[in-house]
């Protein structure tokens, strides 16, 4: 089996992504499946990208790099998504702090005079 | 007859030192109670208020004229305000409006009134293209909401303390006119509109929105309509 660079670079790419998660994000017992899982994924289709052919004629999709392209369109839209309705809720927390802080001050300016 | 003092005018205000002083001294004189909510003005907006008295309540962020609203709709619940009035601080809308919207609400045993500029009566010097913006405005918002109004989005409204407990603005920046009737409907209020001056001066013309802030409104109201 020929290994190209690019191999070789995606390969530690996903090793270092993975690093990274277990190191500053997650460390749980099922956290650690998942990105071993994910890991051994990613690695197992830069080694033999054929595979990825395979399945993409199985759904009837023509090319393997087609079948990667359209799922991680949705799965980054589907991240949007979920990325923003997230710091929506983080703005409404944020608003009702500042907000109860400036009540606060006014009633206490109020009960001063 | 209601006692002025418990109709609270809740005023927002964003860098508005030029005029904040005059347009809270035009409501002081008719004996409402006032609440500046001063959403992180950087222009000491405060020092034109001192020696008035108000409630004055200071964002230490700038958050958007609709948290002001509900941050100034929530510090008139607790100080026990009967009604609650919408106003903005650039002076376009005239406080002799409201004593015919308390007597309009109460005679028609409404919710809440919302000013239209475009009714019958109503004084106005809004230029041919804003018209046109605010008349797209409004079917764009009865899309969103299912209220129709003739100028869905005027600042001035007059609603109940029973009104004021079902209304939570979450749409912290210029979305909320749309939130208002989406909430409106919501909590099946019954609402009427009631004819308001509103008076564009060279001010407030170059301190409000451009016709152009339709887009951005647009888009944020499409972002509310799901995320909601």
């Amino acid at each position: 089996m020929n290994i190209t660079i690019i191999q070789i670079v995606l390969t530690v790419c996903i090793a270092l992504i993975a690093v990274y998660m277990y190191v500053r994000l997650r460390s749980g017992l099922f956290d650690v499946i998942l990105i071993v899982l994910f890991f051994t994924a990613g690695v197992f289709f830069v080694l033999f990208p054929e595979t990825t052919n395979k399945i993409a004629h199985f759904v009837g999709v023509s090319k393997g790099a087609n079948l990667l392209l359209y799922s991680a369109i949705l799965f980054l839209f589907f991240l949007i998504l979920k990325l923003y309705s997230r710091l929506r809720r983080v703005e409404e927390k944020f608003t009702e702090l500042v907000r109860n802080k400036s009540i606060e001050e006014a009633e206490e300016f109020d009960k001063k005079n | 007859m209601t006692d002025n003092k418990s109709i609270f005018v809740i005023i927002p205000c964003y860098n508005e030192a030029k005029v904040i002083r005059n347009t809270v001294n035009e409501v002081l004189e008719k004996g409402y109670t006032v609440v500046i909510v001063d959403d992180c003005s950087k222009d000491h907006s405060r020092r034109q208020l001192s020696g008035l008295p108000v409630y004055y309540l200071h964002h230490r962020v700038n958050m958007g004229q609709g948290a002001s609203l509900q941050t100034g709709i929530e510090f008139a619940k607790r100080k026990g305000a009967k009604y609650f009035v919408t106003f903005d601080a650039d002076g376009q809308h005239d406080i002799n409006d409201v004593p015919g919207m308390v007597a309009y609400l109460e005679k028609e045993n409404a919710d809440i009134v919302f000013g239209s500029r475009f009714l019958q009566g109503a004084k106005t010097n809004v230029s041919r293209s804003r018209s046109f913006a605010l008349n797209l405005g409004r079917y764009i918002s009865y899309l969103v909401s299912g209220i129709m109004l003739s100028d869905s989005f005027n600042g001035l409204r007059l609603f109940s303390k029973q009104t004021a407990d079902k209304i939570k603005i979450r749409e912290n920046r210029m979305v909320h006119p749309v939130e208002f009737l989406v909430l409106t409907a919501a909590n099946k209020l019954k609402h009427v509109e009631y004819p308001v001056s509103i008076h564009y001066s060279d001010y407030s013309r170059a301190k409000g929105l451009k016709n152009s802030d339709g887009i951005k409104i647009l888009f944020e109201m499409f972002l509310y309509k799901i995320f909601r």
